[in-house]
């Protein structure tokens, strides 16, 4: 069964809608699910998706989604794990640098960060799902979303500056557990998650850094290429991963 | 009350009259609707109404094969709830549909 381009595209705006809306994944693939076997029908017989859903696809994702109810479970069930895999995030960079000292400033304000990133990420996608916008409107929005909590951190990174909050210090033994206890979270992760990424992502990221550590390049040379490797291997890996998802 | 929530509310019940005469699918419906002369229903229109009838416990719903092949598809049924939301629609529909016509007929 396939359905016209446009009827896929309008099918997979609505997928990311409900997603973003919080609502439960099973019933979204069963109306997914109904409504392409619809739309295939009604192409069957020289109808287009226009003529399908009428009005504007984001008044009709709005229909859609005003009957079904909020999987509160489904969503709570994602926060702990976001902030338990930002967290092992920056303790294994850190436990790699060597310096683990945590303000209670930074204890608080990192989780904010990434429930707040949460909450912009799914707004934005709500947002640019149910709504026609040039390829530059898109990337706009995104790339504001994607600077939200680069500039939270570096503003959590001064404020730690300037007011003094009870801090704590991991020893030797305490960066050695911090690193443990990250990895098991992120195997932990793509287990329940049955998906790679919280394994192939950390390890192209911190993985360059210590190799590098273990050879004699020293200087601006390191510097230049632990900054950019990183971020290119990553970038490479989601292109792949994009180019892969075009296929299927 | 808008004029699409009086046609949101008759359509329901056009539904439930179509789905009480056997199982079917969504453009099943859509088909028997348009050959009723409903024409100016949009055809997506009917899944968030068939949703909220769902949740409501007027219908239930299975997933079936197609006979043709390929992906399952859903058919809908009328639960006993919905069975007696038709005959209440029935009666609703038959005093509106009346007094409308002695309305009319006395200013025609």
């Amino acid at each position: 069964m396939q359905v016209s381009k446009e009827s896929q595209e309008f099918l997979k705006n609505l997928r990311v809608y409900l997603l973003s809306s919080g609502k439960n994944e099973q019933e979204i693939n069963d109306i997914v699910e109904e409504l392409e076997d619809h739309l295939y029908e009604a192409e069957k017989n020289g109808k287009d998706v226009d003529d399908i859903i009428g009005q504007s696809p984001k008044d009709y994702m709005n229909q859609l989604a005003d009957e079904m109810p909020l999987d509160l479970t489904g969503v709570l069930k994602f926060i702990p794990i976001i902030i338990l895999g930002g967290f092992s995030f920056i303790l294994l960079e850190d436990a790699i640098r060597g310096n683990l000292e945590y303000a209670l400033l930074e204890i608080i304000g990192y989780p904010s960060v990434f429930l707040i990133n949460l909450f912009l990420i799914g707004a934005a996608f709500k947002y640019l799902a149910s709504t026609k916008l040039s390829t530059t409107k898109q990337w706009l929005i995104l790339s504001i979303v994607g600077m939200v909590p680069t500039a939270l951190f570096i503003g959590i990174y001064y404020l730690d500056h300037f007011i003094e909050t009870p801090a704590f210090q991991l020893g030797t033994f305490g960066v050695a557990s911090a690193v443990v206890v990250s990895i098991s979270v992120f195997i932990g992760i793509a287990v329940w998650s049955k998906s790679w990424v919280t394994i192939i992502i950390p390890l192209l990221l911190f993985l360059p850094k210590v190799l590098i550590d273990m050879t004699r390049i020293q200087g601006d040379t390191k510097l230049i290429i632990n900054s950019i490797l990183p971020f290119l291997l990553v970038g490479i890996y989601l292109l792949i991963v994009s180019k892969k998802e075009q296929q299927t | 009350m808008s004029s699409s929530q009086i046609l949101k509310g008759i359509l329901e019940g056009c539904l439930l009259s179509i789905i009480g005469k056997g199982e079917t699918y969504g453009y099943e419906m859509i088909e028997k609707l348009h050959a009723s002369g409903f024409t100016m229903v949009k055809e997506g229109s009917i899944y968030p109404l068939l949703l909220r009838m769902k949740k409501e416990g007027l219908v239930a719903t299975t997933q079936k094969k197609v006979p043709s092949g390929g992906p399952k598809r859903k058919y809908y049924s009328l639960t006993s709830k919905g069975e007696e939301e038709l005959e209440e629609f029935k009666k609703r529909w038959s005093a509106i549909s009346g007094s409308v016509d002695t309305l009319l007929g006395k200013d025609g």
